[in-house]
Protein backbone atom coordinates (compact mmCIF):
# COMPACT_ATOMS: atom_id res chain seq x y z
CA UNK A 1 0.00 0.00 0.00
CA UNK A 2 1.20 3.36 -0.68
CA UNK A 3 2.45 5.39 2.32
CA UNK A 4 -0.91 7.67 2.91
CA UNK A 5 0.49 11.45 2.66
CA UNK A 6 -0.69 13.99 5.27
CA UNK A 7 -4.01 15.37 3.77
CA UNK A 8 -5.48 18.39 4.43
CA UNK A 9 -9.27 17.95 3.57
CA UNK A 10 -11.46 17.77 7.03
CA UNK A 11 -12.95 14.09 7.15
CA UNK A 12 -16.50 12.94 7.29
CA UNK A 13 -16.86 9.31 8.51
CA UNK A 14 -20.15 7.37 7.46
CA UNK A 15 -21.82 3.89 8.37
CA UNK A 16 -21.81 3.12 4.92
CA UNK A 17 -21.03 4.31 1.04
CA UNK A 18 -24.65 4.70 0.66
CA UNK A 19 -24.86 7.01 3.91
CA UNK A 20 -21.81 9.22 2.27
CA UNK A 21 -23.39 9.56 -1.02
CA UNK A 22 -26.36 10.57 0.34
CA UNK A 23 -24.66 13.15 2.12
CA UNK A 24 -22.39 14.72 -0.09
CA UNK A 25 -25.43 14.97 -2.59
CA UNK A 26 -27.35 16.77 0.69
CA UNK A 27 -24.22 19.12 0.95
CA UNK A 28 -24.63 20.00 -2.70
CA UNK A 29 -20.79 18.40 -3.67
CA UNK A 30 -22.19 16.46 -6.50
CA UNK A 31 -23.20 17.21 -9.58
CA UNK A 32 -26.41 15.12 -9.20
CA UNK A 33 -25.06 12.07 -10.33
CA UNK A 34 -23.22 9.29 -7.84
CA UNK A 35 -19.80 9.60 -6.91
CA UNK A 36 -16.99 7.16 -5.90
CA UNK A 37 -16.11 7.82 -2.28
CA UNK A 38 -12.88 9.98 -1.71
CA UNK A 39 -11.46 8.24 1.17
CA UNK A 40 -8.29 9.28 2.67
CA UNK A 41 -6.34 6.11 1.01
CA UNK A 42 -7.74 6.20 -2.22
CA UNK A 43 -7.30 10.11 -2.57
CA UNK A 44 -3.58 9.59 -1.37
CA UNK A 45 -3.37 6.56 -3.53
CA UNK A 46 -4.10 9.12 -6.66
CA UNK A 47 -1.72 11.77 -5.93
CA UNK A 48 1.01 9.31 -5.59
CA UNK A 49 0.51 7.93 -8.78
CA UNK A 50 0.83 11.31 -10.42
CA UNK A 51 3.84 12.10 -8.12
CA UNK A 52 1.89 15.30 -6.65
CA UNK A 53 2.16 16.75 -3.45
CA UNK A 54 -1.28 17.26 -2.11
CA UNK A 55 -0.12 20.77 -0.76
CA UNK A 56 1.20 22.12 -4.32
CA UNK A 57 -1.29 24.96 -5.25
CA UNK A 58 -2.29 24.82 -9.26
CA UNK A 59 -4.14 28.29 -9.27
CA UNK A 60 -6.06 30.86 -7.97
CA UNK A 61 -9.50 32.60 -8.54
CA UNK A 62 -8.81 35.93 -6.93
CA UNK A 63 -12.93 37.25 -7.41
CA UNK A 64 -13.66 34.40 -4.97
CA UNK A 65 -10.66 33.96 -3.17
CA UNK A 66 -10.33 30.67 -3.81
CA UNK A 67 -6.79 28.68 -4.01
CA UNK A 68 -7.05 25.24 -5.75
CA UNK A 69 -4.72 22.49 -4.87
CA UNK A 70 -3.59 19.43 -5.89
CA UNK A 71 -5.36 17.54 -3.04
CA UNK A 72 -8.69 19.63 -4.23
CA UNK A 73 -8.36 18.06 -7.51
CA UNK A 74 -7.47 14.48 -6.33
CA UNK A 75 -10.59 14.27 -4.47
CA UNK A 76 -12.57 15.19 -7.04
CA UNK A 77 -11.17 13.14 -9.78
CA UNK A 78 -11.64 10.30 -7.24
CA UNK A 79 -15.30 11.83 -6.88
CA UNK A 80 -15.96 11.58 -10.91
CA UNK A 81 -14.87 8.12 -11.15
CA UNK A 82 -11.02 8.68 -12.81
CA UNK A 83 -8.40 5.82 -13.07
CA UNK A 84 -5.58 6.66 -10.96
CA UNK A 85 -3.40 7.54 -14.50
CA UNK A 86 -5.89 10.26 -15.18
CA UNK A 87 -5.50 12.45 -12.28
CA UNK A 88 -2.21 14.08 -14.63
CA UNK A 89 -4.65 14.68 -17.42
CA UNK A 90 -7.49 16.56 -14.90
CA UNK A 91 -4.52 18.39 -13.07
CA UNK A 92 -3.48 19.98 -16.89
CA UNK A 93 -6.94 20.81 -17.56
CA UNK A 94 -7.59 22.20 -13.71
CA UNK A 95 -3.77 24.49 -14.35
CA UNK A 96 -5.51 25.48 -17.89
CA UNK A 97 -9.11 26.63 -16.68
CA UNK A 98 -6.90 28.35 -13.92
CA UNK A 99 -5.33 30.77 -16.31
CA UNK A 100 -5.86 34.37 -15.89
CA UNK A 101 -6.98 34.46 -19.48
CA UNK A 102 -9.53 31.42 -19.36
CA UNK A 103 -10.93 33.74 -17.26
CA UNK A 104 -13.12 31.42 -14.64
CA UNK A 105 -14.62 33.70 -12.37
CA UNK A 106 -16.57 35.05 -16.40
CA UNK A 107 -17.15 31.73 -17.58
CA UNK A 108 -18.58 29.76 -14.37
CA UNK A 109 -20.56 32.56 -13.35
CA UNK A 110 -22.03 33.49 -16.55
CA UNK A 111 -26.20 33.86 -17.21
CA UNK A 112 -24.86 31.83 -20.51
CA UNK A 113 -24.26 28.79 -18.74
CA UNK A 114 -21.09 28.41 -20.90
CA UNK A 115 -19.35 25.22 -20.68
CA UNK A 116 -15.36 23.98 -20.49
CA UNK A 117 -14.21 22.24 -23.45
CA UNK A 118 -11.48 19.84 -22.58
CA UNK A 119 -9.23 18.36 -25.91
CA UNK A 120 -6.82 15.92 -25.28
CA UNK A 121 -3.69 15.56 -27.37
CA UNK A 122 -0.33 13.30 -28.26
CA UNK A 123 0.30 9.97 -26.35
CA UNK A 124 -1.93 10.25 -23.77
CA UNK A 125 -4.85 9.58 -25.72
CA UNK A 126 -3.89 5.93 -26.33
CA UNK A 127 -2.64 5.61 -22.85
CA UNK A 128 -5.71 6.85 -21.16
CA UNK A 129 -7.86 5.21 -24.13
CA UNK A 130 -9.12 8.71 -24.51
CA UNK A 131 -11.98 8.26 -27.40
CA UNK A 132 -11.27 11.10 -30.76
CA UNK A 133 -13.42 9.22 -33.52
CA UNK A 134 -17.07 7.46 -33.67
CA UNK A 135 -19.98 9.19 -30.51
CA UNK A 136 -16.20 10.89 -28.66
CA UNK A 137 -18.42 13.49 -27.47
CA UNK A 138 -20.78 11.41 -26.20
CA UNK A 139 -21.08 8.73 -23.16
CA UNK A 140 -19.76 5.89 -22.86
CA UNK A 141 -16.12 6.15 -22.68
CA UNK A 142 -14.73 6.23 -19.32
CA UNK A 143 -11.34 8.38 -19.55
CA UNK A 144 -13.21 10.88 -21.56
CA UNK A 145 -16.59 11.17 -19.41
CA UNK A 146 -14.71 11.10 -16.20
CA UNK A 147 -11.75 13.85 -16.85
CA UNK A 148 -14.28 16.07 -18.23
CA UNK A 149 -16.54 15.35 -15.12
CA UNK A 150 -13.26 15.71 -12.59
CA UNK A 151 -12.78 19.52 -13.88
CA UNK A 152 -16.45 20.62 -13.63
CA UNK A 153 -16.30 19.06 -10.06
CA UNK A 154 -13.40 20.90 -9.36
CA UNK A 155 -14.93 23.92 -11.08
CA UNK A 156 -18.21 23.35 -8.66
CA UNK A 157 -16.57 22.54 -5.45
CA UNK A 158 -13.44 24.53 -5.40
CA UNK A 159 -13.98 27.18 -7.32
CA UNK A 160 -17.48 27.68 -5.89
CA UNK A 161 -19.66 27.93 -9.09
CA UNK A 162 -22.89 26.44 -7.64
CA UNK A 163 -26.08 27.39 -9.32
CA UNK A 164 -28.05 29.88 -7.93
CA UNK A 165 -24.53 31.20 -5.91
CA UNK A 166 -21.56 31.97 -8.39
CA UNK A 167 -23.46 30.38 -10.93
CA UNK A 168 -25.89 32.29 -12.72
CA UNK A 169 -26.91 30.16 -15.74
CA UNK A 170 -30.11 31.01 -16.94
CA UNK A 171 -30.61 27.46 -18.62
CA UNK A 172 -26.81 25.84 -18.35
CA UNK A 173 -25.85 22.69 -20.33
CA UNK A 174 -25.39 19.07 -20.72
CA UNK A 175 -22.24 19.89 -21.34
CA UNK A 176 -21.20 20.70 -17.68
CA UNK A 177 -21.73 17.16 -16.47
CA UNK A 178 -18.86 16.55 -18.64
CA UNK A 179 -16.89 17.32 -22.04
CA UNK A 180 -13.66 15.72 -23.12
CA UNK A 181 -12.50 13.79 -26.27
CA UNK A 182 -8.99 13.83 -28.05
CA UNK A 183 -8.21 14.91 -31.35
CA UNK A 184 -7.67 12.21 -33.96
CA UNK A 185 -4.14 12.83 -34.76
CA UNK A 186 -3.80 9.49 -36.43
CA UNK A 187 -6.36 9.47 -38.96
CA UNK A 188 -5.84 13.23 -40.29
CA UNK A 189 -2.50 11.88 -42.03
CA UNK A 190 0.74 13.20 -42.24
CA UNK A 191 -0.54 16.63 -44.33
CA UNK A 192 -2.59 18.00 -40.47
CA UNK A 193 -0.27 18.99 -37.91
CA UNK A 194 -1.59 17.71 -34.48
CA UNK A 195 -3.32 21.40 -32.56
CA UNK A 196 -0.65 20.71 -29.73
CA UNK A 197 2.19 21.07 -32.07
CA UNK A 198 0.37 23.83 -33.87
CA UNK A 199 0.45 25.57 -30.50
CA UNK A 200 4.46 25.15 -29.64
CA UNK A 201 4.80 21.50 -28.19
CA UNK A 202 6.22 18.80 -29.46
CA UNK A 203 4.29 15.86 -31.38
CA UNK A 204 5.50 13.22 -28.45
CA UNK A 205 4.19 15.61 -25.36
CA UNK A 206 0.66 15.32 -24.29
CA UNK A 207 -1.54 18.05 -23.32
CA UNK A 208 -4.87 19.48 -22.85
CA UNK A 209 -6.57 22.23 -24.15
CA UNK A 210 -9.17 23.79 -22.43
CA UNK A 211 -11.66 26.43 -23.44
CA UNK A 212 -14.90 27.96 -22.26
CA UNK A 213 -17.78 27.64 -24.83
CA UNK A 214 -21.00 29.30 -25.09
CA UNK A 215 -22.33 28.17 -28.10
CA UNK A 216 -22.44 25.58 -30.10
CA UNK A 217 -23.36 24.83 -33.75
CA UNK A 218 -23.23 22.22 -36.04
CA UNK A 219 -21.57 22.61 -39.17
CA UNK A 220 -24.16 20.06 -41.36
CA UNK A 221 -23.14 20.24 -45.01
CA UNK A 222 -23.82 16.42 -47.09
CA UNK A 223 -23.23 18.17 -50.53
CA UNK A 224 -19.96 19.72 -50.61
CA UNK A 225 -17.83 17.78 -52.48
CA UNK A 226 -14.59 20.18 -52.48
CA UNK A 227 -12.42 21.96 -49.85
CA UNK A 228 -13.74 25.40 -50.75
CA UNK A 229 -17.27 24.09 -50.77
CA UNK A 230 -16.82 22.78 -46.84
CA UNK A 231 -15.46 26.00 -46.36
CA UNK A 232 -18.08 28.13 -47.52
CA UNK A 233 -20.01 25.96 -45.00
CA UNK A 234 -17.82 26.63 -41.97
CA UNK A 235 -17.42 30.44 -42.82
CA UNK A 236 -21.70 31.05 -43.05
CA UNK A 237 -21.90 28.54 -39.93
CA UNK A 238 -19.65 30.99 -38.05
CA UNK A 239 -21.24 33.79 -39.06
CA UNK A 240 -24.31 32.57 -38.30
CA UNK A 241 -22.96 33.24 -34.51
CA UNK A 242 -19.75 35.85 -34.49
CA UNK A 243 -18.15 36.31 -31.53
CA UNK A 244 -17.69 39.74 -30.02
CA UNK A 245 -14.02 40.99 -28.96
CA UNK A 246 -12.51 41.90 -25.99
CA UNK A 247 -9.68 44.31 -24.54
CA UNK A 248 -8.88 42.05 -21.90
CA UNK A 249 -8.52 38.92 -24.60
CA UNK A 250 -7.08 41.28 -27.52
CA UNK A 251 -9.91 40.53 -29.44
CA UNK A 252 -12.16 37.45 -29.61
CA UNK A 253 -10.96 34.18 -27.49
CA UNK A 254 -10.37 30.95 -30.34
CA UNK A 255 -13.30 29.30 -31.83
CA UNK A 256 -12.56 25.23 -31.47
CA UNK A 257 -13.80 23.90 -35.20
CA UNK A 258 -14.15 19.81 -35.17
CA UNK A 259 -13.67 18.59 -38.67
CA UNK A 260 -15.24 15.20 -38.93
CA UNK A 261 -13.97 12.73 -40.96
CA UNK A 262 -16.28 13.82 -43.93
CA UNK A 263 -15.65 17.38 -44.43
CA UNK A 264 -12.02 16.11 -43.81
CA UNK A 265 -11.14 13.71 -46.37
CA UNK A 266 -12.03 16.24 -48.88
CA UNK A 267 -9.02 18.91 -47.21
CA UNK A 268 -6.97 15.61 -47.50
CA UNK A 269 -7.43 14.50 -50.79
CA UNK A 270 -6.61 17.79 -52.18
CA UNK A 271 -3.33 18.29 -50.12
CA UNK A 272 -4.88 21.28 -47.67
CA UNK A 273 -3.16 22.11 -44.70
CA UNK A 274 -4.63 23.23 -41.40
CA UNK A 275 -2.85 26.48 -42.68
CA UNK A 276 -4.75 26.61 -46.22
CA UNK A 277 -8.23 26.47 -44.21
CA UNK A 278 -7.59 28.95 -41.80
CA UNK A 279 -5.86 31.08 -45.21
CA UNK A 280 -9.37 30.67 -46.69
CA UNK A 281 -11.63 30.80 -43.28
CA UNK A 282 -10.44 33.71 -41.76
CA UNK A 283 -10.17 36.48 -43.91
CA UNK A 284 -13.99 35.89 -44.44
CA UNK A 285 -15.46 35.23 -40.82
CA UNK A 286 -13.15 38.58 -39.40
CA UNK A 287 -14.32 40.94 -42.53
CA UNK A 288 -16.43 43.68 -41.16
CA UNK A 289 -18.96 43.33 -44.16
CA UNK A 290 -20.99 40.24 -45.19
CA UNK A 291 -23.90 38.09 -44.11
CA UNK A 292 -24.21 37.27 -40.37
CA UNK A 293 -21.85 38.80 -37.52
CA UNK A 294 -18.22 39.18 -38.13
CA UNK A 295 -15.48 37.44 -35.60
CA UNK A 296 -13.52 40.33 -33.92
CA UNK A 297 -10.31 38.06 -34.41
CA UNK A 298 -6.74 40.20 -34.48
CA UNK A 299 -5.92 40.36 -37.79
CA UNK A 300 -2.87 38.78 -37.58
CA UNK A 301 -3.82 36.14 -35.37
CA UNK A 302 -5.62 33.68 -37.84
CA UNK A 303 -4.59 31.07 -35.50
CA UNK A 304 -6.69 31.96 -33.02
CA UNK A 305 -8.80 29.48 -35.08
CA UNK A 306 -8.19 26.05 -33.62
CA UNK A 307 -8.83 23.05 -36.16
CA UNK A 308 -9.12 19.76 -34.88
CA UNK A 309 -9.78 16.47 -36.22
CA UNK A 310 -12.22 13.97 -34.50
CA UNK A 311 -15.50 11.97 -35.08
CA UNK A 312 -16.78 9.04 -36.78
CA UNK A 313 -17.36 8.05 -39.94
CA UNK A 314 -20.63 8.54 -41.84
CA UNK A 315 -22.21 12.25 -41.55
CA UNK A 316 -21.07 15.49 -43.50
CA UNK A 317 -20.14 16.99 -40.50
CA UNK A 318 -18.35 19.73 -38.47
CA UNK A 319 -19.06 21.29 -35.49
CA UNK A 320 -18.34 25.18 -34.15
CA UNK A 321 -17.58 26.06 -30.96
CA UNK A 322 -17.70 29.78 -30.40
CA UNK A 323 -16.13 31.12 -27.13
CA UNK A 324 -17.38 33.03 -24.36
CA UNK A 325 -15.17 35.76 -23.05
CA UNK A 326 -11.80 33.63 -22.67
CA UNK A 327 -9.03 31.90 -24.11
CA UNK A 328 -7.70 29.09 -25.14
CA UNK A 329 -4.99 27.63 -22.82
CA UNK A 330 -3.24 24.54 -23.40
CA UNK A 331 -1.28 22.90 -20.51
CA UNK A 332 0.85 20.12 -20.80
CA UNK A 333 0.16 16.65 -19.25
CA UNK A 334 3.18 16.09 -16.59
CA UNK A 335 4.67 12.93 -17.06
CA UNK A 336 3.94 10.56 -14.29
CA UNK A 337 7.36 10.48 -12.17
CA UNK A 338 6.42 7.73 -9.80
CA UNK A 339 6.91 4.24 -11.46
CA UNK A 340 3.23 3.48 -11.27
CA UNK A 341 3.49 -0.06 -11.83
CA UNK A 342 4.12 -0.93 -7.90
CA UNK A 343 0.89 1.26 -6.68
CA UNK A 344 -1.36 0.37 -9.48
CA UNK A 345 -0.93 -3.39 -7.65
CA UNK A 346 -2.27 -1.54 -4.72
CA UNK A 347 -4.94 -0.04 -5.89
CA UNK A 348 -7.68 0.46 -2.94
CA UNK B 1 -17.30 2.81 8.46
CA UNK B 2 -16.11 4.73 5.81
CA UNK B 3 -14.61 8.12 6.22
CA UNK B 4 -14.45 10.58 2.82
CA UNK B 5 -12.49 14.02 2.56
CA UNK B 6 -14.09 17.38 1.72
CA UNK B 7 -13.92 18.14 -1.98
CA UNK B 8 -14.26 21.92 -1.56
CA UNK B 9 -11.82 25.03 -1.10
CA UNK B 10 -13.62 25.36 2.30
CA UNK B 11 -16.90 26.26 3.77
CA UNK B 12 -19.26 28.51 1.86
CA UNK B 13 -20.32 29.42 5.80
CA UNK B 14 -17.06 30.39 6.68
CA UNK B 15 -16.80 33.25 3.80
CA UNK B 16 -15.82 37.17 5.24
CA UNK B 17 -19.13 38.79 5.65
CA UNK B 18 -17.61 41.87 3.92
CA UNK B 19 -21.12 43.83 4.68
CA UNK B 20 -22.33 46.08 2.28
CA UNK B 21 -21.33 50.01 1.64
CA UNK B 22 -23.02 52.71 4.13
CA UNK B 23 -26.02 53.86 2.30
CA UNK B 24 -26.84 58.00 2.38
CA UNK B 25 -29.88 58.85 3.62
CA UNK B 26 -31.13 60.90 0.82
CA UNK B 27 -29.13 60.43 -2.73
CA UNK B 28 -30.26 64.60 -3.20
CA UNK B 29 -26.95 66.85 -3.58
CA UNK B 30 -24.48 63.68 -4.39
CA UNK B 31 -23.09 62.79 -7.21
CA UNK B 32 -23.70 59.63 -8.71
CA UNK B 33 -21.71 57.19 -11.03
CA UNK B 34 -22.61 54.91 -13.79
CA UNK B 35 -20.43 51.86 -14.55
CA UNK B 36 -21.60 50.25 -17.75
CA UNK B 37 -19.60 46.81 -18.16
CA UNK B 38 -20.06 47.46 -22.28
CA UNK B 39 -21.89 44.45 -22.73
CA UNK B 40 -25.60 44.64 -24.78
CA UNK B 41 -27.59 47.75 -24.38
CA UNK B 42 -25.80 48.21 -20.48
CA UNK B 43 -25.42 52.37 -21.05
CA UNK B 44 -28.67 52.58 -22.17
CA UNK B 45 -30.09 51.06 -18.81
CA UNK B 46 -27.34 52.85 -16.76
CA UNK B 47 -29.28 56.03 -18.61
CA UNK B 48 -32.57 55.00 -18.29
CA UNK B 49 -31.66 54.04 -14.44
CA UNK B 50 -30.36 58.10 -14.29
CA UNK B 51 -33.54 59.14 -15.68
CA UNK B 52 -35.79 57.57 -13.53
CA UNK B 53 -33.75 58.24 -10.55
CA UNK B 54 -33.38 62.14 -11.25
CA UNK B 55 -37.45 62.35 -11.30
CA UNK B 56 -37.33 62.30 -7.82
CA UNK B 57 -33.52 63.36 -6.34
CA UNK B 58 -31.75 66.60 -7.28
CA UNK B 59 -28.22 65.61 -8.30
CA UNK B 60 -25.42 67.67 -7.67
CA UNK B 61 -23.58 65.93 -10.70
CA UNK B 62 -23.24 62.34 -12.84
CA UNK B 63 -20.37 60.36 -13.74
CA UNK B 64 -20.67 58.22 -16.60
CA UNK B 65 -18.62 55.05 -17.45
CA UNK B 66 -18.46 52.36 -19.61
CA UNK B 67 -16.02 50.13 -18.99
CA UNK B 68 -13.58 48.64 -21.85
CA UNK B 69 -14.87 45.26 -21.02
CA UNK B 70 -16.54 42.98 -18.91
CA UNK B 71 -13.46 41.36 -17.23
CA UNK B 72 -11.41 43.91 -16.02
CA UNK B 73 -11.94 47.06 -13.92
CA UNK B 74 -12.57 50.67 -15.04
CA UNK B 75 -9.45 52.49 -16.44
CA UNK B 76 -7.19 53.93 -13.89
CA UNK B 77 -8.65 57.21 -14.84
CA UNK B 78 -12.35 56.60 -14.27
CA UNK B 79 -11.37 54.81 -11.39
CA UNK B 80 -9.81 58.03 -10.09
CA UNK B 81 -12.88 60.22 -11.18
CA UNK B 82 -15.15 57.90 -9.42
CA UNK B 83 -12.68 57.85 -6.50
CA UNK B 84 -12.54 61.47 -5.84
CA UNK B 85 -15.84 62.59 -6.90
CA UNK B 86 -18.40 60.43 -6.87
CA UNK B 87 -20.51 60.06 -3.82
CA UNK B 88 -22.10 56.79 -4.72
CA UNK B 89 -21.86 54.77 -7.82
CA UNK B 90 -24.31 52.11 -9.50
CA UNK B 91 -22.43 49.15 -11.27
CA UNK B 92 -24.26 46.02 -13.13
CA UNK B 93 -23.08 42.82 -14.50
CA UNK B 94 -24.58 40.56 -16.89
CA UNK B 95 -25.61 41.01 -20.56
Amino acid sequence: MASVQALQAPQHAYDDHDALVDDYHGRGWTDGLPIVAPTPEKVAHFLAVAGLHGDEILGLVPTREVTVTAEQVAINAVMAGCRPEYLPAVIAAVKAHLHEKANCHSTTGTLSGAFQMVIVNGPARGNLDIACEGACFGPGFRANATIGRALRLVIRNACRAIPGFLDRASFSTPARYSMCFGEDEEGSGPTWTPMHVERGFDATDSTVTVQSVMVVVPATDFMARTPEAVCDTLVSTIRSKGSSGDVFLGGSGEIVVVIGPEHRRFFLEAGWSKADIRANVHPRITAPDGPGRPVKFPDDEPERLLLVAAGGAGMGESWVFIPHLSRAITEPIRSVTIASAELLEDRP
Amino acid sequence: MIVGLDPTSGSLDKLPDKGTALRPKTLDGTVIAFIANGLGRGVDLMDALYAELSRDTAFAGAIKVKKNSVSIPPEPDDWERILSEATVAVTGFGG
